[in-house]
């Protein structure tokens, strides 16, 4: 059987339940007397085991099975989580992350676990010595063995489940796995059939023993990839919440899911784009027409289109977890290398943004939770010294907001010392020399400035800077903000806001002169409209009052340099990201529509307000505004 | 440009300049299309237009070379469809670097054509990373030349010689083989 072609869902399915060993493994060491995650992480590893060997990858699978002792013994002396122990556990883990991508990247032979498994049969047979009557060597089977007399034994019928992968090797593993309730008769098709391109993954056996069907259907279950099974002619099915193979902590992404190769995604993305725009164009034909016969086919084919393109971009979208599941881990081993004690926590995991935009999210996100444990959480004695908890508290959490995701890094640290900053930006001249403090927004944009806090003069708030102007680059690129809340002994807060999706947006097209331009909703707060003798200077800035609050006005014929005199009366839309407002002032509103947004090669010079560009019903392109360039 | 090989070479022409560029470079060859401006960009960028639903970065090819803007003004709208089919070739005209037909700068372009109002070439770049367009006076062959025809000239009257590759040579007529990539790369930031 050629396996090469299972290695890539091999991978995938391995880092799920390696994600999900991390998670547990954090679980169990957050509270270490609570052996619940033990099983959670034996099924795991026990499922990684049986992939890997049904692969031939012989390293992982040795690997796993030495974890898998220790695993076992430990679950059975129901033991509370050591700091050694969790250790090993980690590393344990890491190793086999790290076995199963050489593996698949065929350079199985760089696989160098040697010391890890040393330290996984000493720490197993140190705990086999503390158990009494522990048997020398622990079998992986998670039920004892029972010698019974040899019986005709139960029918078993077994389906697996059409969409998995390697039936034959769950097959084998299934078989193996019954095999320690009883012997096994009567294989139908026979084992060697397993291999054969065309095994549909059903097969039945005989079992003996005196194991009830109960148990021999949950062993057989073990082996992940079950439909279903009948034991003893009576067939029992499964109760719906029961956990699937990867009932680990994952979600279990399978079933009743396929993976989609996300070049496909993006392919109908562009054809739905395609269709959008030519919607559009339909839709004026018909309104020049009066014709009623066209005007229905326009409407159903608006409809259609408009359902097609929901659908489309539902499938793209994906759970936040797929980022955030990593992170805990890293926030961990960061504390531990800092000497620091962190309580993390993730909220709104489940909320749901464009695949494009997750996959950009990690970098930043990861750097603004490495400067919340280094720079804002203290160390546990300085904690103590003030009158804190020792152990710091750094939150993640998504919340869906309007049109956007608002993702925040909330740690009760210390907070950034202004003063300091604000010292140094005067040395800089970032900031008028008679400044007398930061508001968080001239903080932020003091902050993100490329490097300005690599020198070594800021000792205490060292650091914040770096990672800031990349997370912040990376995230305006994707047409999100960034805002900060800091408060010095309290902790500080990064918020950033982002689009749910990239690829379709409502707009607002705004006529300036002879141009139009798209202004996403995403951020339009609300259009007003103002006489030219209703605005005030505020700190130098032209701007309106609006229920008692100042927002400062950008005028886009000014911005874009377009030629003519403005109407006497100014259209103003009001953009809103966090807490900061801004005024765009335009001729004309020219209606909403939903608009396709791509991409352009920006000539040198091109103003950095725009995020793209998008064709509109005639067929002419027109630029799309940036919101955060211009707030 | 190799000695060897037959290197074949679209040839087009820019205000008084004949110009060339490798035929396996050109995408596409578009009628003029009309763009739309992109604030902040340099006088060199027409702008972008839609070629069935990508957008493409149009630079404006006189101003580029520095050639007279092609008079009259341009018409705002799409020409009705004049795909290029090659041209009649030009009559050789006395100045070798002179396209023929046009007895300077700023004369109607493509006389007796009538509705040819400018084309547009759609060009890779870098390796066929990107794609440009790049409007023309008018197309006027495609050529297939053996590389010894071509010489390895730069210095020629009237054009930048860091952006000539090589010049060669058609019914007596000189023709500069442009290095596009040279040429349009540093009109795109990065």
């Amino acid at each position: 059987m050629d396996l090469s072609q299972y290695a890539e869902l091999f991978l995938a399915e391995s880092r799920e339940h390696l994600s999900a060993c991390n998670q547990l493994l954090l679980d169990w060491e957050r509270a270490p007397a609570n052996p619940a995650p033990v099983g959670g992480l034996f099924r795991a590893v026990h499922t990684v085991k049986g992939m890997a060997a049904t692969m031939g990858y012989a390293r992982v699978t040795d690997l796993a099975h030495r974890a898998e002792n220790l695993l076992d013994l430990v679950r059975r002396g129901a033991r509370p989580a050591t700091d050694d122990l969790l250790q090993l556990l980690f590393r344990a883990r890491d190793g086999l992350e790290h076995a199963v991508e050489l593996s698949v990247a065929g350079r199985e032979d760089e696989i160098d676990v040697a010391e890890v498994v040393a330290d996984l049969d000493g720490a197993a047979a140190a705990l086999a010595g503390v158990r009494s009557g522990a048997r020398p060597t622990a079998t992986p089977g998670p039920a004892p063995e029972v010698a019974g007399p040899i019986t005709p034994g139960r029918l078993v019928q077994v389906t697996l489940r059409a969409e998995a992968p390697l039936k034959g090797g769950r097959a084998v593993l299934a078989l193996k796995k019954a095999r320690s309730l009883g012997e096994i008769h009567d294989v139908t098709p026979p084992e060697v059939a397993f291999e054969a391109e065309d095994f549909d993954g059903r097969f039945s056996f005989r079992i003996g023993g005196a194991a009830a069907p109960g148990d021999i259907e949950r062993v057989v279950r073990s082996a992940g990839d079950v439909e279903h099974v009948t034991v003893g002619g009576e067939e029992r099915r499964p109760a719906p919440e029961a956990p699937g193979p990867s009932g680990a902590g994952t979600p279990d992404a399978r079933t009743r899911h396929i993976r989609v190769d996300l070049g496909r995604l993006d392919g109908l993305m562009d054809l739905i784009g395609e269709l959008v725009t030519v919607r559009g164009r339909l839709n004026e034909l018909a309104a020049e027409r009066r014709d009623p016969a066209i005007d229905d086919v326009a409407i159903q084919v608006s409809r259609l289109s408009s359902e097609l393109q929901a659908e489309i971009i539902q499938a793209r979208m994906t759970p936040v977890w797929q980022v955030f599941d990593r992170f805990p881990r890293l926030v961990r081993d960061l504390a531990r290398e800092l000497g620091k004690q962190v309580a993390f926590r993730v909220e709104g995991k489940e909320i749901e943004v464009d695949r494009a935009i997750l996959d950009e999210l990690g970098d930043p996100l990861l750097h603004l939770l490495r400067n919340a444990v280094d720079h804002g959480i203290e160390s546990p004695a300085d904690r103590k010294r003030r009158g804190k908890k020792p152990e710091g508290e750094i939150v993640l959490t998504a919340v869906r907001e309007r049109a956007s995701v608002a993702i925040s890094v909330r740690d009760d640290g210390r907070g950034i010392d202004r003063a300091k900053v604000l010292a140094r930006a005067k040395r800089e001249g970032i900031v008028d020399a008679h400044a007398e403090a930061l508001t968080d927004d001239q903080l932020l944009r003091v902050l993100a400035r490329p490097g300005f806090s690599t020198a070594e003069a800021v000792t205490s708030v060292s650091g914040r800077g770096v990672g800031i102007d990349v997370a912040m680059t990376r995230i305006r690129a994707l047409g999100g903000s960034l805002d900060i809340r800091t408060e010095a002994g309290k902790g500080t807060t990064f918020v950033m806001r982002l689009p749910v999706t990239l690829a379709i947006v409502r707009a607002l097209i705004a006529g300036v002169g002879p141009e139009r331009y798209a202004l996403p909703l995403t951020y339009v707060a609300e259009t007003v409209e103002f006489g030219v003798q209703a605005t005030t200077i505020v700190e130098g800035r032209e701007a309106i009052v609006l229920r008692d609050r100042v927002v400062p006005l950008v005028h886009l014929r000014r911005l874009l340099g377009v030629a003519g005199d403005p109407p006497a009366r100014w259209p103003i839309i009001v953009l809103e990201m966090g807490d900061r407002r801004s005024g765009i002032v335009v001729d004309g509103m020219l209606g909403q529509q939903e608009i396709v947004v791509k991409g352009f090669d920006a000539p040198r010079g091109t103003l950095p307000v725009f995020s793209g560009a998008t064709i509109m019903g005639d067929g002419m392109p027109a630029l799309i505004l940036d919101a955060g360039g211009l707030v | 440009m190799s000695d060897a090989g037959v290197v074949r070479l679209l040839l087009f022409r820019v205000g008084n300049l004949l110009c060339a560029t490798e035929a396996e470079r050109v995408r596409e060859i578009l009628p003029r299309l009309e763009p739309t401006r992109i604030p902040g960009a340099p006088p060199v960028v027409a702008g972008i237009v839609n070629v069935r639903g990508t957008l493409v970065t149009v630079v404006e090819g006189w101003r580029a070379l520095r050639q007279a803007a092609p008079a009259p003004p341009l018409p705002p709208a799409p020409a009705s469809g004049s795909a290029p089919s090659p041209a009649p070739a030009p009559a050789p005209a006395s100045d070798p670097m002179t396209g023929g037909g046009a007895g300077g700068g700023g004369e109607r372009v493509g006389g007796e054509g009538g509705d040819v109002a400018g084309t547009t070439v759609l060009l890779e770049l870098d390796g066929g990373k990107k794609v440009l367009g790049f409007t023309v006076d008018e197309v006027v062959d495609l050529l297939s030349v053996g590389g010894e025809a071509l010489e390895r000239r730069q210095a020629l009257p009237g054009i930048d010689p860091t952006l000539v590759r090589a010049v060669g040579r058609r019914a007596g007529q000189l023709f500069v083989v442009l290095d596009t990539d040279a040429l349009l790369t540093p009109i795109l930031s990065s």
